[in-house]
């Protein structure tokens, strides 16, 4: 189990069926969090499903420390549907509470009451849940919003938050709605005023009630869809897919007040072909797919690369290959991020590793497309796309973009759309600027943009070396170390959301005395790997965990370094669980070198 | 392979833990299901009073620690109330509408708290010693140096009276017919004891009735005893320690014997055969006597407990229903009683 | 049916065309067709449209995909995206989408446009985007020296049919009629003139025009399209056509194996950025969004 940190740490998971309002009252606790002060991590799970039938569960981490995941143990459950809730007793840490309805109007079969499956070193707090709805409202429907109640009374919560964030959630609909709730609300606070407190979850005070009302609750696709929209996006192509639909449906509802311009296309094809067209015509365009959206993408990613068109594609990850698993977490769509298309067709990476991360990348996304005229893709998974966190934007927006520079041509001079310079870097000009016009293609091409294979030699190296720079890129994190500084036993290698756990990993090793750094690397291509290779250098192990079966991200570093790395893959749809890194930390540091170079994780166990 | 037996027992005090504890040892594969109405696992209740003494973490409380029922696979199910037993079908329902089916259920749901009569519309403005969370809230709404009334005066009232005058409250103690319970004394005892009571710092009221009971002013006391004479007695925090009545309700469909606890035979087997019954729920047959008897007590009842779950899987023993009951004085002028010793 | 064309002499031609200015939209490239090709007369006819409606160089933008036709914006002197094989419809929604002031023109070849880019079309169609969309129709695929295409006529032999063709042939003017493009003709290479008033005509007007082209390849296709059975083939639409009745359209475009030359079917609806901008105005006055 994670190591307790001093002040509050508290994991709630609230499990509901569709239609229990479990996703709803998560929401008004990550929000009333928020507001109070603490850092939010939250992940919501909805079931594939349709309405009715299937399995939610809202998991919010609150802390007055920033975390960086989930924890594997939550401190308290609340159940609003015993059946779907059972399977998660489990997860409740010893001592901590399990919230559940004790007045079911229901008949049970034996075992279908949630009391029957809590062990005894859990605190069970059986309560009306329903009734207190219906006496509170005259309804059940404020089940969930009762139940909150409680758990805001049990764990001495202040209500004028909950009452606050009650009132904005449901400012769209009748008064009456929040006055319900706010009744059934205090009901349950009340209820909770009369049991006596057994668990030692316990909430403390913020530390900085300040910042509370500053800090915006987001996912990484509500990040991605914001900083999007800061950086003046222009227009959005896609077609829906999971897990990236609600950077889409956050564009359409957005972007056509700022008059930007959404379209929903008829495939991924005409997405990104209707992203790249906006993105030659000046405009700043971006599409979102998810793995099998890429992958008919790729074509066009070549095209952009080949014709130095810049836009920004966001790729959030599900479990593959094929159609896969639509609604699990998986990390193994690196490869044709990076590679995917034909021929040497080099473009930027960027894997944000927590929300805020993804709010700044999207941000900056364009303006790096821009500098080196490349597509850029901001590579995400459903795990970051789906799980929320708190995240302080700066009061002033920065990254509005910055007034566009037209080529200057002298006289006489021809204009070279791709002129080989010493950045790689040629003039760009866009439809409607007078003098320039030139056409762009997908063939191998001269300077003046004409068909040619004569400098297909000059211009693969071109477009390579252009992108260079770009893993010093003003402004954005391209790689970070943390933890130990000098020799280090292990070293952990991280991309993506895995990098929370790695990070968690790293604080709980540091506690158990073993010398360990961990690096999250956030450019994958092109690679930051000068500092990799630094950071390697200084490492006994180098442990590479992520959410693929081949070690993608390990394959990229020990081709680009020429060293080899521990493998430590995992493809159960599931996050990394910081117990299962740990361990394998241990199993390098216990083992004789030469290191052993992979292990996975299967159903039944690990594998080396 | 026939399917294991299930045992569900109803209670998780001593009689009922006790029991858990033999049928695993006896049969490594059956099912065992304990319900019980509290919130912690199993505790040893006579340390209550500790509280007192700081000890108020109900973890340090605990008898084994909550992995036990883990490794004995017993199903601890907590905030379960029954209040249907099928003897012929052979299931119970629960409060919150789920049916359980079992093979043998041992009734182990001990007592609760009597009231005199006249004064059960009171019961709120009371706190009971029952359980932890009975005796925390005492603990809570007892201010320092405060002054504790005692109605009644049972073994277990007495317990904690010590306990209290101790830790530097004041207690006063009316009497009841039940003072001393389950110990059945001579006056002259009786009057012996409760001299050894004042002695130790209890103001004894002997001889008249508790009427009324109220909560106090906001400036001036919290509770007001009024007595018979019209007296009236200011507390904080009033206690009935009146004895226990068995609780048997939720049996009363079950198609068993029932006087004021459940009937069982020596062997704790009560009329119907897939139904046994331990602790202070039951009322033990007393061959000698030719009545059905209570036996209270820690020992007891565990004894108790062990003894109808080895029955319940094939050994034929009885419970011997002599057993020692004891209150007297030592050298010193401490009270001294069988129901105290564990 | 041929145009009848008096006898003219280079000099007074050279001065005709250069004073007319159209020349200027050339580039320097020259086209790289097959000599004959009838491609060649959509290089005159489009700079002869563009310079008639008056569109600067800069503000035009010329979209194709790949393959012969495709070759297209290499040989004028505008903006031009020489894409992807099939994909000429999305991005040039894209730059419209992105420009409104640009005049987008996507040309591109019968395969292009009805194999691998015919999931594209109803939908640029539908949504009625402010593009043109010529698609040069020679009945084959040319580039990729003469595979049969989705407009290859049944019972034509070509390297990937040589036991003869018997796939039924897409028939692009009744798709594109039922797509409700919203301009709709069809011309041909072999009549120059018409062939730049058609091209005039679409450009002009507003919301998607979809051009078809009659064009022979006169390198693969020895028997089919040639000029020689296309001239005796083509036939005028007849004059009292009522370009507003889309079931009238169908008649004449399923009237004939050859349909005639001649605009189909007119209709004046929003556009996509019409419709675009009407959106940005509901967003406007909707109540904000929570993050
Ligand atoms: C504060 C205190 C101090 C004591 N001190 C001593 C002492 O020092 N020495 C001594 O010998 N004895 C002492 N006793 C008394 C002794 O604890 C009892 O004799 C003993 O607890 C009886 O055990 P039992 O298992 O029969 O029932 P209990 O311990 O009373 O347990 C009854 C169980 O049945 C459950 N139950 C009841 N009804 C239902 C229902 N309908 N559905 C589900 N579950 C139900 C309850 O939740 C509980 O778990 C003390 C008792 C108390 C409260
Ligand atoms: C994805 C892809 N598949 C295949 C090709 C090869 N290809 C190039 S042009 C072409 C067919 C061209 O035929 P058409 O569109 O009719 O144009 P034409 O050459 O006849 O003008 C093909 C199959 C390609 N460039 N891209
Ligand atoms: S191959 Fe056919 S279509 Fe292509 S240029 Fe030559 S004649 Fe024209
Ligand atoms: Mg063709």
């Amino acid at each position: 189990m994670e190591q307790p940190r001093v002040g509050t740490d508290i994991q709630f998971a609230i499990c509901g069926s569709a239609g229990d309002g479990t996703i709803a009252a998560g929401d008004i606790m990550k929000r009333a969090a928020a507001l109070m002060g603490f850092k939010v991590i939250a992940f919501d799970i909805y079931p594939p499903e349709i309405r009715g039938f299937g399995k939610c569960i809202s998991r919010i981490r609150i802390s007055d420390a920033q975390t960086y995941s989930l924890k594997r143990h939550s401190d308290v459950l609340i159940s609003l549907n015993d059946a779907h809730a059972i399977p998660h007793v489990g997860e409740v840490r010893d001592f901590g509470a399990v919230l559940f309805e004790d007045n079911s109007i229901a008949e049970l079969p034996e075992g279908g009451h949630i009391s029957a499956h809590i062990r005894a070193a859990q605190v069970p707090y059986g309560f009306g849940i329903r009734e207190i709805s219906e006496k509170a409202t005259g309804l059940a429907r404020s089940r969930n919003i009762a139940a909150l109640g409680y758990a805001a009374g049990l764990f001495n919560m202040p209500p004028g938050i909950f009452h606050q964030i009650i009132a904005e959630k449901f400012a769209k609909k009748p008064r009456a709605v929040t006055e319900d709730n706010t009744r059934a609300f205090d009901a349950g606070v009340e209820a909770a005023a009369r049991v006596f407190k057994l668990d030692d979850v316990s909430v403390g005070r913020p530390l900085s009630a300040a910042s509370g009302a500053d800090a915006v609750m987001m996912t990484g696709n509500g990040a991605i869809a914001r900083g999007f929209l800061e950086a003046g996006i222009q227009a959005y192509f896609g077609y829906p897919i999971t897990p990236a639909s609600s950077i889409m449906e956050r564009m359409a509802a957005a972007l056509p007040r700022e008059g930007g311009r959404f379209l929903q296309t008829e495939d991924e094809i005409s997405a990104i072909a209707a992203t790249l067209g906006a993105g030659y015509a000046g405009a700043r365009a971006a599409t979102a797919t998810s793995g099998p959206g890429l992958a008919l993408m790729t074509e066009m990613m070549g095209l952009g690369v080949m014709a130095e068109v810049p836009f920004v594609v966001a790729v959030s990850q599900r479990g593959g290959p094929s159609t896969g698993l639509p609604t699990k977490t998986e990390q193994s769509d690196l490869n044709l991020a990076v590679y995917g298309g034909s021929g040497d067709a080099q473009r930027i990476v960027l894997a944000p590793t927590n929300v805020e991360g993804c709010y700044r990348c999207a941000g900056m996304a364009f303006e790096i497309a821009e500098t080196y005229q490349t597509p850029v893709v901001l590579l995400v998974d459903l795990y970051l796309s789906n799980r929320f966190e708190t995240v302080i934007p700066p009061r002033k927006n920065i990254f509005a973009p910055k007034p566009r520079k037209t080529p200057k041509m002298g006289k006489g001079e021809e204009y070279q759309r791709f002129r080989l310079t010493e950045s790689g870097v040629s003039p760009r000009s866009i439809p409607g600027e007078a003098g320039l016009t030139h056409t762009v293609t997908g063939l191998e091409h001269d300077e003046i943009g004409h068909p040619s294979d004569r400098l297909h030699n000059e211009m693969n190296a071109k477009r390579h070396h252009k992108l260079l720079p770009a893993t010093h890129f003003p402004g954005l994190t391209t790689q970070k170390r943390f933890g130990d500084s000098g020799k280090v036993d292990v070293g952990l290698l991280g991309w993506g959301s895995t990098f929370g756990e790695i990070l968690e990993t790293l604080y709980t090793a540091q506690g158990q005395d073993i010398r360990v750094a961990v690096m999250k690397v956030v450019m994958l291509s092109p690679l930051p790997v000068d500092e990799i290779a630094a950071f390697m250098d200084d490492c006994t192990h180098v442990l590479v965990p992520e959410l693929n079966f081949e070690g993608q991200f390990a394959n990229m570093i020990s081709g680009a370094t020429g060293r080899p790395v521990t493998r430590l893959t995992q493809t159960t749809g599931a996050p990394m669980l910081v117990d299962d890194i740990l361990a394998e930390l241990h199993r390098l540091i216990d083992s004789p070198a030469p290191p052993p170079t992979s292990s996975h994780r299967t159903a039944e166990g690990v594998r080396a | 392979m026939a399917s294991p037996l299930h045992h569900v027992i109803i209670g998780s005090g001593s009689a009922g833990f006790g029991a858990a504890v033999t049928l695993r040892k006896g049969d490594p594969d059956c099912r065992i299901s304990m319900m019980t109405m509290d919130s912690l696992p199993f505790y040893n209740r006579y340390d209550l009073p500790q509280i007192f003494q700081g000890r108020s973490d109900w973890r340090d409380m605990l008898a084994v620690p909550p992995t036990f029922f883990d490794e004995n696979r017993i199903t601890l199910r907590r905030h379960n109330r029954v209040v249907e037993v099928d003897g012929v079908a052979r299931r119970i329902r629960l409060a919150h509408q789920e049916t359980v089916g079992f093979d043998t259920l041992l009734v182990c749901s001990g007592g609760r708290a009597y009231v005199p009569e006249n004064l059960t519309d009171k019961l709120p403005l009371m706190h009971g010693m029952g359980s932890y969370e009975a005796v925390m809230r005492l603990y809570r709404d007892l201010p320092q140096g405060g002054h504790a009334i005692f109605i009644g005066g049972d073994m277990i009232g007495i317990d904690l009276m010590l306990m209290l005058v101790k830790t530097g409250y004041s207690v006063t103690l009316i009497t009841t017919p039940q003072t001393l319970w389950p110990h059945e004394v001579s006056d002259e005892k009786r009057g012996k004891i409760l001299a050894a009571l004042a002695d130790k710092g209890v103001t004894v009221v002997d001889s008249a009735r508790p009427v009324g009971i109220d909560a106090g002013s906001d400036q001036g006391a919290a509770r007001v005893v009024t007595l018979e004479d019209g007296t009236e007695i200011n507390g904080d925090v009033v206690v009935p320690a009146c004895g226990l009545v068995a609780s048997v309700e939720f049996m009363l469909r079950a198609g068993v014997d029932i006087e004021r606890g459940l009937l069982v035979n020596p062997e704790l087997g009560t009329s119907n055969e897939a139904i046994w019954a331990a602790g202070d729920v039951c009322q033990i047959w007393n061959d000698e006597d030719k009545v059905y008897q209570f036996c209270h007590g820690w020992k007891n009842v565990r004894i108790m407990g062990e003894l109808a779950a080895g029955n319940m899987q094939g050994t034929h023993r009885d419970f011997d229903v002599r057993v020692e009951d004891r209150i007297d004085l030592d050298e010193a002028g401490n009270i001294v009683s069988t129901f105290w010793e564990h | 049916m041929n145009e009848h064309v008096n006898p003219v002499y280079l000099e007074d031609k050279l001065d005709e065309i250069r004073a007319d200015g159209h020349l200027s939209y050339r580039s320097k490239s020259l086209p790289t067709w097959c000599p004959g090709c009838g491609y060649f007369s959509m290089q005159e006819g489009l700079t002869i449209a563009l310079n008639r409606l008056g569109i600067a160089k800069e503000n035009a933008v010329v979209v194709s995909g790949i393959g012969c036709a495709s070759r297209f914006p290499f040989f004028v002197d505008t903006y031009g995206f020489h894409t992807l094989h099939g994909r000429t419809m999305p991005v040039a929604t894209g730059i419209k989408i992105a420009n409104d002031a640009l005049s987008v023109v996507a040309i591109g070849g019968d395969g292009d446009a009805f194999a691998i880019g015919g999931g594209h079309i109803p939908h640029a169609a539908r949504r009625n985007v402010d593009i043109t969309y010529m698609v040069f129709d020679n009945g084959i695929y040319g580039l990729t020296k003469g595979q049969t295409s989705p407009t290859t006529a049944q019972g034509f032999k070509s390297k990937t049919t040589p036991y003869e063709n018997l796939d039924m042939p897409l028939h692009p003017l009744m798709m594109l009629l039922s797509y409700r493009a919203s301009w709709i003709g069809q011309a041909y290479a072999g009549r120059p003139h018409h062939l730049a008033e058609m091209m005039t005509q679409a450009i002009a007007h507003k919301g998607f025009s979809y051009l078809h082209i009659l064009s022979p390849c006169v390198t693969f296709d020895k028997t089919d399209r040639t000029y020689g059975k296309l001239n005796m083939q083509v036939h005028d639409l007849s004059e009292d056509h009522d370009t507003s009745d889309l079931i009238a359209a169908m008649q004449q475009a399923s009237a004939a194996e050859i349909p005639a030359l001649g605009v189909y079917y007119v209709e004046d609806r929003p556009t996509l950025s019409e419709e675009m901008d009407e959106i940005s105005r509901r967003a406007r006055n909707a109540p904000p969004i929570a993050e």
